[in-house]
This record gives C-alpha cells, sequence and structure tokens, in this order.
C-alpha cells in the first residue's frame, strides 16, 4: 500500500438515500481503486416472519418489503400462491394487477429519476419531478385508497375492482402526466448539469453485466435486452403491446435514460389495460392447499423479483423464499464505481435504484 | 438549460402546489381513501375471520356467555382491508377519516371497540346472537312466507327443528317448551 492509497468507509446512513449501505474503499487520492459492501443493516427477518403467518396474511406482509416496488412483492406472492394452488385468476384481474404495477412503476422510476437530480446537486429539477410524480400519487390514493401500498393484490385476484368513472379519471390524469414527462425527458436527456454529472460515469460494460446477472434497468442501461414481461410473460402481459427500451451507453446517463422512457411504455399498457380490459369477476374462490412447491417472478420497477414457495398443506407456508432485483446490482457498483472519484459515489449507487429495505428484508 | 428554465418560470407563476393544510383545507380526500376502520355492530357475528386475515394483529374478539367485544387497535392497524375484504356480512368499513394525531397518554386507548349483548332463544333460552335483519332477508330471499322477526330470535338448534316442523307441515312451536336433547 502506498503512501496515497487508504481505505475509506462510506456509510452507513444517507449515501445517497435514507437506506444503510457501508462502503469501504480503497482509494488513491481522490479515485476509487476497490469496494467492498457491507450490509444487514436493515435485517428484519421477513422470510421467518412469513413462515409463522398464514397465505392471507402474507399478502400484507409481503408488500411491506419495501416501499417503491410494494406491490411488485404483494403481485408476485400472490403469483406464486396461484401457481401453487394451480388457481386460475380471472381475466379482469389480470389487467387490474399490471394496471397497478405499472402504475407504481411510474411512481418508482420517477422517484429514482428525482434522487439523481438531488444528488446531482440539481435540487429545483428534484423537486419538479417529485411534483409531476405527486399526479401519479393522487392517482394511487384516489384508485387504491393509499399513496404508496396499494393492498390490491389478493390470492385469486385483486381486492376491489376498478370502475368506469375511475378508468376514466386514471386516463385524465395519464393525458395530464405525458406532456410534463416529455418535458422530464428532454432535459435529462439535454441539460447540462444532467449530462456532465451522469454521462460516462459508473460504466458497466455488457460482458461485466452479463456476468454478475444483473437485471431490470441496469441490465437495459448496458444493452442487455432482459426483462421478465418479455422473458416469460405473466398475467395479461402476453395480451398487451409494448417495446422493450434498452440503451447502450453502458453509464449512470444511459440507466436514467431507460427508466425516463419506460415511463412512456408503462403509461402505453396502462391504456391498453383501459381500453381492452374484459367485464367480469376480479376474484377466484380459494381452493384447497396441497402439499407443493412453486416458482414465480415478475419485473418489478428495479428488475426481477422471485417467489418460491414450499407449501405443507396447512395454511402457513413451510418456506417462503424470494430473491430481489438489488442483490444482484448492487454486486455491479465494485465494477462501477472503480475509477470513479469518491463525491461520484452516490451518484452511481442511486444509477442501480438501489432498495437496501429489499434485498436485506 | 433553456428547457429547464422555461419550467422554472411556469412554476413560479403558478405559485406553490402543496396544500394549505392544516391552515386551508386539503384536495386530497378521495371516496377510496383507506382511513380508520369502522365496526358495524349491528351486523358483526363475531366469526373472526378478520382476526384470521389481520396481519398485524390488531383485531381482537372477546367472546362471553353474555356476548362478544370486538376491538381494533388504530395504531396497531395497518390499513390494508384484508378484514373489510373477508367480512363475510360486510360490518367492516374502511372510512375517509385519517386524523390519527393523539396524545402519548392515549396510545393503548386509540381503539374502535363494539360490544354485541346476546339475546336469549325465544323457544330454549340459549344465550345467541340474534340474526342481523340484513342478513336474513338474504339467506330467506326465497322464502317470502317466513316471519323474519320469528327466527331471528331463534337459536340455530331451534331454527333447525322449526324448518324441520314447516316442512312437514306441522304448526311452528313458539310456545312449546324446547326439546331436551
Amino acid at each position: 500500500m502506498s503512501i496515497t492509497t487508504y481505505t475509506m468507509p462510506l456509510g452507513p446512513v444517507h449515501v445517497a438515500l435514507e437506506e444503510p449501505v457501508y462502503f469501504n474503499l480503497t482509494v488513491e487520492g481522490e479515485n476509487i481503486k476497490n469496494v467492498e459492501l457491507t450490509s444487514g443493516h436493515v435485517h428484519r427477518g421477513m422470510e421467518r416472519l412469513a413462515m409463522q403467518r398464514n397465505l392471507v396474511k402474507n399478502v400484507t406482509l409481503t408488500e411491506r418489503v419495501c416501499s417503491l416496488c410494494s406491490n411488485s412483492h404483494s403481485f408476485t406472492y400472490c403469483n406464486v400462491v396461484e401457481n401453487a394452488l394451480n388457481l386460475e385468476i380471472p381475466e379482469r384481474a389480470k389487467y387490474l394487477r399490471v394496471m397497478a404495477e405499472e402504475i407504481k412503476r411510474i411512481a418508482s422510476h420517477l422517484f429514482n429519476t428525482a434522487i439523481q437530480a438531488h444528488i446531482a446537486g440539481f435540487k429545483s429539477l428534484f423537486m419538479h419531478v417529485m411534483e409531476v410524480r405527486e399526479i401519479m400519487q393522487d392517482v394511487k390514493e384516489t384508485v387504491y385508497g393509499n399513496r404508496m401500498n396499494l393492498a390490491t393484490n389478493c390470492i385469486g385476484g385483486v381486492k376491489s375492482d376498478v370502475d368506469d368513472e375511475l378508468i376514466e379519471y386514471i386516463l385524465k390524469q395519464l393525458d395530464v402526466i405525458e406532456p410534463q414527462l416529455e418535458e422530464l425527458r428532454d432535459i435529462f436527456e439535454n441539460n447540462h448539469i444532467m449530462l456532465t454529472r451522469t454521462k460516462g460515469l459508473g460504466l458497466l460494460p455488457p460482458e461485466d453485466a452479463e456476468a454478475l446477472g444483473v437485471c431490470g434497468p441496469v441490465a437495459r442501461g448496458s444493452g442487455l435486452r432482459r426483462d421478465v414481461r418479455f422473458d416469460s410473460p405473466y398475467a395479461a402481459y402476453p395480451n398487451l403491446e409494448f417495446d422493450m427500451i434498452v440503451e447502450d451507453g453502458c453509464c449512470v446517463h444511459s440507466r436514467t435514460m431507460v427508466r425516463i422512457r419506460e415511463l412512456f411504455e408503462s403509461m402505453k399498457l396502462i391504456r391498453q389495460c383501459c381500453e381492452r380490459m374484459p367485464h367480469g369477476p376480479v376474484r377466484a374462490p380459494m381452493v384447497q392447499i396441497p402439499v407443493t412447491e412453486a416458482f414465480a417472478h415478475t419485473e418489478a420497477p428495479r428488475g426481477e423479483v422471485a417467489y418460491y414457495i414450499r407449501t405443507n398443506g396447512s395454511d402457513t407456508p413451510a418456506r417462503l423464499k424470494w430473491r430481489v432485483p438489488s442483490y444482484m446490482n448492487w454486486k455491479a457498483l465494485g465494477v462501477m464505481m472503480r475509477g470513479c472519484q469518491i463525491a461520484e459515489v452516490a451518484l452511481v449507487l442511486n444509477s442501480i435504484d438501489p432498495c437496501v429495505s429489499c434485498t436485506e428484508r | 438549460m433553456a428547457g429547464f428554465l422555461k419550467v422554472l418560470f411556469r412554476n413560479l407563476l403558478e405559485g406553490p402546489s402543496t396544500d394549505p393544510f392544516p391552515l386551508g383545507p386539503t384536495r386530497m380526500e378521495p371516496e377510496r381513501l383507506r382511513g380508520k376502520v369502522v365496526v358495524d355492530e349491528t351486523l358483526c357475528m363475531g366469526c373472526g375471520i378478520c382476526v384470521y386475515s389481520c396481519v398485524a394483529g390488531a383485531i381482537n374478539i372477546q367472546h362471553t356467555e353474555e356476548g362478544h367485544t370486538i376491538t381494533i387497535w388504530h395504531n396497531a392497524c395497518c390499513r390494508c382491508a384484508s378484514c373489510k375484504q373477508f367480512c363475510p356480512v360486510h360490518a367492516i368499513t374502511l372510512v375517509k377519516d385519517w386524523h390519527s394525531a393523539h396524545e402519548e397518554r392515549d396510545k393503548y386507548n386509540v381503539v374502535e371497540q363494539k360490544s354485541i349483548q346476546y339475546e336469549p332463544c325465544s323457544v330454549c333460552g340459549k344465550k345467541i346472537r340474534p340474526v342481523p335483519t340484513e342478513i336474513l332477508k338474504k339467506l330467506y330471499v326465497n322464502n317470502s312466507d317466513i316471519d323474519l322477526e320469528h327466527v331471528q330470535h331463534l337459536c340455530p338448534a331451534c331454527r333447525q327443528l322449526e324448518d324441520a316442523r314447516r316442512s312437514a307441515g306441522l304448526p311452528a312451536a313458539a310456545e312449546q317448551p324446547a326439546v331436551e336433547s
């Protein structure tokens, strides 16, 4: 170790978000040579909790694993239970689930984009993106009754129907938000401050991305065509048309652009859901629980969420296990941060849209 | 840069986008807002499915000879509306009221508590939960000849006997002593 090389602890409090990640950085002057990550600060033993509660309670429990992708967890959990029970959910419920998922995706991506501006020091843009996101928060509150935890999924379908009046409201709000999102896309694409801070920063070459098994916007920002909605379509996705957004810049900026362009795909999906949703029941009745195991995965805003369940014939799962996208994505931070400066750590960390509470559950 | 300056000026002209709450009204109080849980004591049968589905353990139902008491702790409730979804008699609703500020000393007392008194069966005298009229109307929707007021005050065993008598064409036995079994 030369005299200019030393280890620098960073975190665990408030590196980028108010979530704890602890970095041990080996730096040479201002430049990062090596990154070591320590986690486990917010481990709550949720898998164990899930194994002590019945299947119905776990819908609500899994929704509380994370806040921004809360709906993805209950969605995937319901999918895995339905796979285990061999339960076919009504068509209308499939569309309603996709609609809730995409509304959450817009809000989640906008949040990450806002934080990106915040870390870059562009506070007024941060405030503006959060204001635009508020439109989506209002939609969630009006349609589902809460700004974060929608509580819309239940085993066998969805808890409450969305009537025509609310669908009209959703479509109206989408028309309000669309021009504002276009404006945001333009700002993030061309704004000088954002470009200088993010373009070419935190490089993750496709080979490394492939080797590390990253997923979600991080993989798509490195040119990998990887999206569960395409690779193994679930719910109503096979009946809907949308594009996979891929950027090949491999940098922080291209990951941001993937998220911003995905907002428009999500809006396309919500509009299609509103249009094509068939009428009918929204819930299938519960069936007997067999001794079996099942697997389900979906595309959360951050990437692939996978759930595994093993039942023992009782109403309590013998094992419930889930893997979240941030787990693979934050391993990629080691590659991304190498060669960066200390001041850029927060920006690079935010570019993977880390969800620490998911990963450590 | 010009792109954002445009946004900046527009936002400046439009003024604040936040509500002046609590000094003024808030515009966000949608109909479907999941606020406090409310129990309708005229409907609650004390079946306990809400307790089964409540992940927060916020609901308790205490059964005694004289009746049952349902208690919901607002501070434990996570407002997931599972109880509302599973309640077979729709006795639980989530109202729009989201105000939950209270003093520290009241933290265990912020509850929704309803007691339901049982009444004696009009035939055998056993204490029962009289079936709510709303539910009877649904149960006997195809039997308009049945006197709901009378059936309401019968215990399940006496109701069964009554039903058997009616099917056999015998007169109702409201005044007869109960059959000891």
